[in-house]
């Protein structure tokens, strides 16, 4: 793939509508030979007119559709057939038909008039069964085959017609993730040796983020974002498109980022979401900081903690909800780096939460970084009254403690409690129920 | 493309299994219809002396110059005799063979193109077009002497512009199989109302378009019979062709475009062809009833749903169905002359259910 290989799909302020309503609006796509394009965006943003577009199924308003350089409504559709391959969202069929014969459906746009398939297209047929591990079936009614592997026979066939372009819609809808991961890495090997492109309609984004080169990004018929899955995803993107809160990761091996979706930003926990207010910071550890972090999280507010030590309990869950924290290396105590990384953090926040966690010598530093911010911006101890057998610097913590609600600290049991407060102090409240 | 690791190698191509012993029972089936065929009839005519009478005329006069040589028939019974089973009883024959065979045809395509099982010939109004031409016939008397051939005629010139009225919904954009089939039924009711209409004026007509309305087959001569088959032979042949593209048609009409069937084109195409190859039928024998909608099944239960045998297969197993519901007509009634879609309906439903729930628990089958 390169820049130089003339587009063999090129979609230029493409506008389709239906009925007057607009389904595609002023919509520019390029792809080129051995790119493995990911089309997302929620249900109805236009994903399945776009194919069905340039498979020459719905004409365009506007603008213009191009397949292999030449329009696709000047195609006839026996040309078509053999440019565009095409795997559907769902098919129907009455007929049980022998599975090697519906595959050799694929190889109609090759024949001649009145001619049969010959023994290279069967061939070709029975090496694609076996690319998509369904040779021992090959006898088998379509009808006997279950909703995984009618998905796989429907590629199969999807291969054998040969087409420079692949187009699938949904193409992982019915499988189970082995062959949701399977399906994608054969489409992508396709795509890879060089000749094939491809462009794939996925709801799925991580599997998207992961096979694509590119993810085109459509929403309410018009393109929001187009570019590889690094620039394109992002929580922000998410919210904005999905109406999803949900953070972004790293997958940490392959580099891929990959989404985790935490609830629909209408139906929160609170009512509407307070995306992106805060930050709120959480001072926790040993596992105290756990609840309180996913509380905050969930709900929607942007959440930093601090100091934790690495692999400790609350570590390990502010870096899977994508909290930014200041880090300590594992038993010793907290150092002057991550004292100053953790003030910088606890400097930003609107609002302080104090997890009930257990004090000694290696951690009282964050309690008597507190002393610093008190006062002026709201401290809340969370689950503090009454706690027995949880200071182990020799009444320094618990002095520090008293201190604390002296001047301003405030006491509340649980984290649905700490959100209240969150509501009740910040300026962009989540609505209590 | 789609290269595998290991290359399989294809299976040598074996006949399906039990394919075989249906073709051979159905080509023995058929030869004994023939066979039995001009036995019967409202004459009763020794069969040694209907069997030589085919004989000297199949062999040019060769054998048998005296069928009834040995016999107590006098020479001009014996004319008589000869006259009855060459002239009216063989195209007789032949006659239900290619209307049978029209109906099977048209009926498999039709099912194919509509993808649905209960689809047959008269489906798209066909038979309403027809029979409303030779109502025209009946009601206003059409008074001329070649009676005989203004009936077809007119007939055959209602069933055809019903189906161009289909063929021009057909042509346009909007065209989708729903449309037209809707469109179809809708033509249908139109039709009968004229039908209707037509008769209250003039009532004497009517029993005679009740008659029309379930079909005989007793009007064959070798003409006609040259019509029929000679049209069943061309247009069957074309919808046989065109089985590959019904094959692709049952994955829906996106699916076939996008791997390479014009569906708007080819739908047209086995429109013209079996409303053609049914107005040639209904012209001559009126609307025979469920034939059309029949024979595709059976072919289905035998030989599994591949359109390229389907649409012959129904064909032929029409023809021997139309020509055994003949044959039975005349073995319990011999004198009287009673319409034959009396018994293609009478004799074929029980049997056709039979079949239906024999076959059920075996095979999941598609269609149906």
């Amino acid at each position: 793939m390169s820049a130089a290989d003339p587009p063999s799909l090129r979609v230029a302020r493409l506008t389709v509508r239906f009925g007057g309503r607009p389904a595609l609006v002023g919509v520019d796509l390029i792809a080129r030979p051995g790119e493995f394009v990911a089309l997302a965006g929620p249900n109805g943003s236009g994903k399945t007119t776009l194919l069905r577009t340039l498979l020459g199924f719905v004409p365009a308003d506007e603008g213009t559709v191009e397949v292999g350089g030449s329009p696709v409504a000047s195609l006839a559709v026996r040309e078509r057939a053999r440019r565009l391959a095409w795997v559907p969202q769902e098919e129907t069929t009455r007929d049980d038909v022998p599975l090697i014969d519906y595959v050799l459906f694929g190889r109609y746009a090759h024949l001649g008039a009145l001619e049969g398939p010959t023994a290279d297209d069967r061939a070709q047929a029975e090496r694609a069964l076996v690319s998509v591990g369904l040779a021992d079936r090959r006898a088998d009614g379509v009808l006997a085959l279950s909703g995984g592997e009618r998905q796989r026979a429907v590629l199969a066939r999807a291969l054998v017609q040969g087409a420079p372009i692949l187009l699938l819609d949904e193409p992982t809808a019915h499988l189970d993730i082995g062959h949701q991961l399977d399906l994608l890495a054969r489409v992508r090997a396709l795509a890879r040796a060089g000749t094939v492109t491809v462009l794939a309609a996925l709801h799925d984004l991580n599997l998207a983020a992961r096979f694509a080169d590119r993810i085109v990004v459509l929403s309410r018929g018009r393109k929001v974002a187009d570019g590889p899955p690094r620039a394109v995803l992002s929580a922000e993107l998410l919210a904005r498109v999905w109406g999803v809160v949900g953070a972004v990761r790293e997958e940490p091996r392959s580099g891929v980022p990959y989404l985790i979706p935490f609830r629909p930003a209408s139906v929160g926990g609170d009512g509407p979401a307070p995306l992106g207010v805060g930050p709120v910071h959480v001072v926790g550890g040993g596992g105290a900081a756990s609840p309180v972090l996913r509380t905050l999280v969930d709900a929607g507010y942007r959440v930093t903690a601090g100091v934790l030590h690495l692999m400790d309990t609350d570590q390990e869950t502010a870096q899977e909800l994508g909290v930014p924290t200041a880090v300590e290396l594992p038993f010793v105590p907290i150092g002057d780096e991550a004292r100053t990384r953790g003030r910088t953090l606890l400097g930003a926040a609107r609002l302080v939460a104090v997890a009930p966690f257990p004090v000694g010598p290696s951690n009282l530093a964050n309690l008597e970084e507190l002393s610093e911010v008190v006062g002026r911006v709201p401290v809340v101890l969370v689950g503090w009254r009454n706690r027995a057998a949880w200071d182990f610097s020799d009444g320094a913590a618990t002095e520090l403690v008293r201190r604390l609600r002296e001047r301003g600290a405030v006491d509340v049991d649980t984290p649905e409690q700490l959100l209240a407060r969150c509501a009740a102090f910040l300026a962009a409240p989540p609505v209590a129920p | 493309m789609a290269t595998g690791p290991a290359e399989p190698r294809p299976p040598a191509r074996r006949p399906r299994r039990g394919r075989l012993a249906p073709i051979l029972g159905l080509a023995g089936l058929l030869a004994l219809a023939l066979l039995f065929s001009p036995l019967l009839g409202n004459v009763a005519i020794p069969p040694e002396v209907v069997l030589r009478i085919l004989a000297r005329h199949l062999t040019g006069g060769a054998v048998f110059s005296n069928p009834c040589a040995g016999t107590s028939i006098s020479p001009t019974l014996c004319t008589a005799y000869d006259e009855i089973v060459w002239e009216a009883r063989l195209p007789e024959i032949l006659l239900a063979l290619g209307a049978g065979a029209a109906l099977g045809a048209s009926g498999a395509s039709l099912q194919g193109v509509f993808r649905n099982p209960l689809a047959d010939p008269f489906l798209l109004g066909i038979s309403s077009g027809g029979t409303v031409g030779a109502a025209f016939v009946f009601v206003f008397q059409v008074d001329v002497p070649q009676e005989d051939l203004v009936l077809p005629l007119f007939a055959f010139v209602g069933a055809v512009a019903t189906g161009l009225v289909i063929l021009a919904a057909a042509r346009s954009r909007f065209g989708s199989v729903e449309t037209l089939l809707l469109t179809g039924v809708a033509l249908s009711s139109f039709l009968s109302s004229w039908l209707s209409l037509l008769l209250l004026l003039n009532p004497t007509g009517s029993l005679q378009v009740d008659f029309w309305l379930l079909g005989n087959i007793g009007g064959g001569t070798w003409a006609i019979d040259g019509i029929v088959l000679g049209t069943v032979l061309i247009t069957g042949t074309l919808l046989a062709l065109l089985g590959r593209e019904l094959n692709l048609l049952q994955l829906g009409t996106d699916v076939a475009q996008s791997l390479g069937v014009d569906a708007r084109r080819v739908r047209m195409q086995l429109i013209l062809l079996t409303a053609l190859t049914t107005a040639v039928a209904v012209a001559f024998t009126g609307v025979i009833g469920f034939v059309g909608l029949v024979s595709p099944h059976i072919v289905r239960r035998l030989f599994g749903t591949d359109y390229r045998v389907v649409v012959p297969g129904s064909a032929v197993v029409g023809g021997a169905f139309l020509l055994g519901a003949r044959d039975l007509s005349l073995w319990v009634l011999p004198t009287s002359v009673l319409p034959i879609g009396i018994f293609t309906a009478f004799a074929g439903a029980p049997f056709f259910v039979y079949l239906l729930y024999r076959r059920r628990a075996a095979a999941p089958m598609g269609a149906l």
